[in-house]
């Protein structure tokens, strides 16, 4: 069965416009993926220089201990990993950022869809697929990098 | 050395998930959703299960009902580590049988120090 609407006439949305306003939607809905891929690369890197760094550190306890009595490596130690603790935590934005991309990308895939199929409705390949919109509000309500609740039952 | 099965479907996460537990001396398995870390809980024992809420295939809620319908991992500590923050999704992880439910960004401190409570 066929449910696909009408092409609406022009006094309801000149095709020009439509077609605009499609490809604006589909240059944004790529360029959030470019983002997503860019913000995925950025994290990766990062890690593999915490990685590089705590090893550098461990090493460089070692070596102090056994070298300067006046220092307290252990202080240093424990002062590094705080910091590179809530380098970790801030890191996070890299999944916060993708799970809000992603979200947004389907509201507008969806849109640039709908669009399609209201204005052009149906050419020799059929109705236009409609991408379905997310059906719950994003999940991601944070706006800062603050450490969330923890819940034991 | 107690292991640890960590369950996201982000790589970011799992790596930053996996570098906390590791360095604090954890054994860690790494499962990317909900269906994998059902697999790979069929073939091994792990001393905790930590998991995100919403993943492809199945969820974290899901992951934590089949788990506790499975007598292996009836007294296994789930911690669901999640973006969502709402009363009503915290309600339905504690129904399905979840131990702890802790919201993003975790801290890897704060997490190492649940993960000691609750791990036995």
């Amino acid at each position: 069965m066929d449910d696909a609407p009408a092409p609406l006439d022009a006094g309801h949305m000149p095709l020009p416009t439509a077609a605009d306003l499609q490809d604006n939607l589909m240059s944004a809905t790529n360029d959030l993926d470019r983002l997503q891929t860019l913000l995925a690369d950025a994290c990766e890197t990062l890690m593999q220089r915490f990685y590089g760094a705590s090893e550098q550190v461990r090493s460089l306890r070692d070596a102090t201990s056994a070298a300067n009595a006046d220092v307290d490596p252990e202080e240093i130690f424990q002062g590094v990993l705080q910091h590179l603790g809530g380098a970790v935590t801030a890191l996070q934005f890299q999944d916060m950022a993708c799970q809000l991309i992603d979200h947004t990308n389907r509201r507008l895939r969806n849109c640039a869809d709908t669009l399609a199929r209201e204005t052009f409705g149906q050419d020799e390949e059929g109705a236009t697929v409609v991408t379905p919109a997310p059906l719950r509000p994003n999940p991601v309500t944070q706006s800062e990098m603050d450490a969330g609740s923890v819940d034991l039952f | 050395m107690h292991s640890i099965l960590a369950v996201d479907d982000s790589a970011s996460m799992r790596q930053m998930v996996a570098f906390t537990l590791k360095s604090a001396g954890y054994n860690v398995v790494e499962a990317v959703d909900g269906q994998d870390a059902w697999e790979k809980s069929s073939s091994r024992d792990f001393d905790l299960v930590l998991t995100d809420q919403n993943m492809p295939r199945m969820d974290g809620i899901s992951l934590t009902k089949k788990l506790r319908d499975n007598p292996k991992f009836k007294a296994t500590p789930i911690l669901i580590l999640t973006t969502e923050s709402s009363d009503q999704m915290k309600q339905a992880g504690r129904s399905a049988g979840a131990t702890g439910w802790l919201v993003k960004p975790f801290d890897p401190a704060k997490l190492l120090d649940v993960i000691k409570k609750v791990v036995r």
